[in-house]
């Protein structure tokens, strides 16, 4: 599908969804939430750590600061400026950090980017005590429900865009090269660390973005809460599961993984966590490539028959 | 005399203990052909990297087209106009291979026009290999010989001045080693760059270059044309001497 296209078809979904406040019950709305949720959070993790191959485990960093934003200005803050500067935030925090460690790779990479997520919920808790007095925070007056839900798919949706743009970018050339071969990218001038810094912050953008836009769901923000490590284990698995160098990959796997703990847990409520971890050790050895692959597999055996 | 395109001065470069590089100095003009020999070991591809901006030098620096590029990332190299090849091929293996040529001509390339203007598209470069054929085939299913030409490929997409080739002919036969030393000498002949070619294996280099530098043990002891080099009594007892003289080598 050419870029157009691909744009085209993703602003039809998001009409389609945008009607779903009037046409679901209110369970069926909160789940398909949850799917916009790690569906923008999975794109936005693959925008920069599918193409390259750094695991980044600072999604949940990124996500509790946004969430911060919120619960910080809930008082005087429009919804929607505190959405932004979550995002902006994030991005912000993003590109200084990323200055510091995008030159380390693999296991480092992610361990440093795990150990952040812990540093600022340490330094956000030590903040709130020490200098506010408190352990968390009550949001009075939340937001409608079909407000945050539209929010929320509007982030999902421009971190789709985004995704497709950088892409088709040269942006996201040089992220292929660097994930390919760093240094033989950057003998053909690329400059890797300006490229890595931009595509860390900006896809921790969507992910302060959604964490500002979803602390209003909570009603009590605490650290624990919002800078939960599984949301960043979640994204990744979620990313890697639908194929993390593809697009359309880490969203169908986010509906897939949103819709399937729903069921384990209604069904299974004792069993769920152990039958997640058992479908996820079988996806991870017999389809490495991820979902997407299989649509390549079936094309494959579609040309050969 | 003109200004030299690519300048090392002093390049000096220790790991630990170990000198792999020992104060070389060398001076590329537009349009030279320069092969540059040395047995095993004599820091050829090392200093290679210092050339391209892959290892920063412990000492001395490295100067291109008047700007001092030393210590800057490798990528400040090729918008320079420096490009490489490696030893092993470093191809993007999932990218057919028209995206590995049009890899450098979106960045490298980008600022700068090549005298051959066929030399923008993709497709150009990979005919002039003889490598239009393979154009869809994703690179690392190519065989390890048109992956080195499809390195020589993804530094000429980089469109540059200087084009540093490390050992291309290595592991190819004696024909595909004498079509590669061809290929060189048009590279330099149809798009005036200047090229700075190493090579373990001799024989060719020295019957296609017009200068020839010699490494051993990290240091330049010659360097000029090829005919004089080869009689040089240091190079031939450099070469010699690496088989017969193992006390010197220990030294």
């Amino acid at each position: 599908m050419s870029l157009r296209d691909s744009i085209l078809a993703t602003l039809v979904a998001a009409l389609v969804l945008s009607t779903m406040p009037w046409l679901l019950s209110d369970f069926a709305l909160s789940l398909t939430l949850t799917c916009l949720m790690y569906a923008g959070l999975a794109v936005s993790w693959a925008m920069f750590c599918g193409a390259t191959n750094y695991l980044s485990l600072a999604t949940a960093a990124f996500f509790g600061l946004g969430a911060y934003v919120t619960a910080w200005g809930a008082e005087g803050l429009p919804y929607g400026v505190a959405v932004l500067l979550g995002g902006l935030l994030a991005a912000a925090f993003a590109g200084l950090v990323g200055a510091a460690v995008l030159h380390l790779r693999g296991a480092y990479f992610a361990v440093i980017t795990f150990g952040l997520g812990e540093l600022v919920r340490h330094a956000v808790t030590y903040y709130e005590k020490a200098f506010q007095g408190t352990v968390g925070r009550v949001i009075e007056e939340p937001p409608e429900a079909v407000t945050i839900y539209h929010t929320v798919l509007l982030l999902a949706v421009l971190a789709t865009v985004t995704a497709l743009v950088v892409r088709a970018s040269r942006l996201g050339l040089a992220l292929r090269g660097i994930g390919a071969d760093e240094e033989r990218a950057q003998t053909l001038g690329v400059n890797a660390r300006r490229a890595k810094i931009l595509a860390f912050a900006l896809s921790a953008f969507f992910a302060g973005a959604l964490g500002a836009a979803m602390a209003v769901r909570w009603t009590y923000i605490d650290p624990p809460t919002v800078f939960n490590p599984f949301i960043g284990f979640q994204t990744v698995l979620i990313a890697m599961v639908g194929g993390a160098h593809t697009i359309i990959g880490p969203i169908a796997s986010s509906v897939l993984f949103s819709l399937l703990t729903e069921f384990l847990r209604l069904q299974f409520p004792y069993l769920f966590m152990i039958l997640l971890g058992l479908l996820l050790i079988l996806l991870v050895l017999y389809l490495p490539g991820g979902l997407a692959s299989l649509i390549g597999r079936w094309r494959w055996r579609k040309s050969n028959a | 005399m003109r200004e030299p395109l690519l300048s090392a001065r002093g390049v000096t470069v220790r790991f630990g203990g170990l000198v792999a590089v020992d104060g070389v100095d060398l001076d590329v003009h537009g349009g030279e052909l320069v092969g540059v020999i040395g047995p095993n070991g004599a820091g050829k591809t090392t200093f290679f990297h210092t050339l391209s901006g892959v290892l920063v030098p412990t000492e001395g620096s490295v100067v291109v087209a008047g700007d001092d590029l030393t210590g800057r990332p490798p990528h400040a190299y090729a918008l320079h106009g420096v490009a490489r090849t490696f030893q092993t091929p470093r191809v993007f293996k999932e990218m057919p291979a028209i995206d590995n040529v049009r890899f450098g001509l979106e960045f490298a390339g980008r600022t700068r026009k090549h005298a051959h203007d066929a030399f923008d598209e993709p497709g150009a470069i990979l005919d002039f290999l003889g490598l239009a054929d393979v154009a869809a085939v994703p690179a690392g299913g190519l065989t390890p010989s048109k992956q080195r030409l499809l390195e020589i490929g993804m530094a000429l997409g980089a469109r540059p001045r200087v084009l540093l080739l490390d050992e291309v002919a290595a592991g190819l036969t004696h024909a595909e080693v004498d079509l590669t030393a061809q290929l060189i000498r048009r590279v330099r002949d149809e798009l005036g760059l200047a090229v700075v070619w190493i090579e373990h294996a001799v024989r060719v280099l020295m019957n296609t270059v017009e200068r020839v530098a010699v490494l051993h043990q990290g240091r330049k002891i010659a360097d000029g044309d090829p005919r004089v080099v080869a009689r040089d009594p240091a190079v031939v007892e450099a070469y010699l001497g690496e088989e017969g003289e193992p006390e010197r080598k220990a030294a």
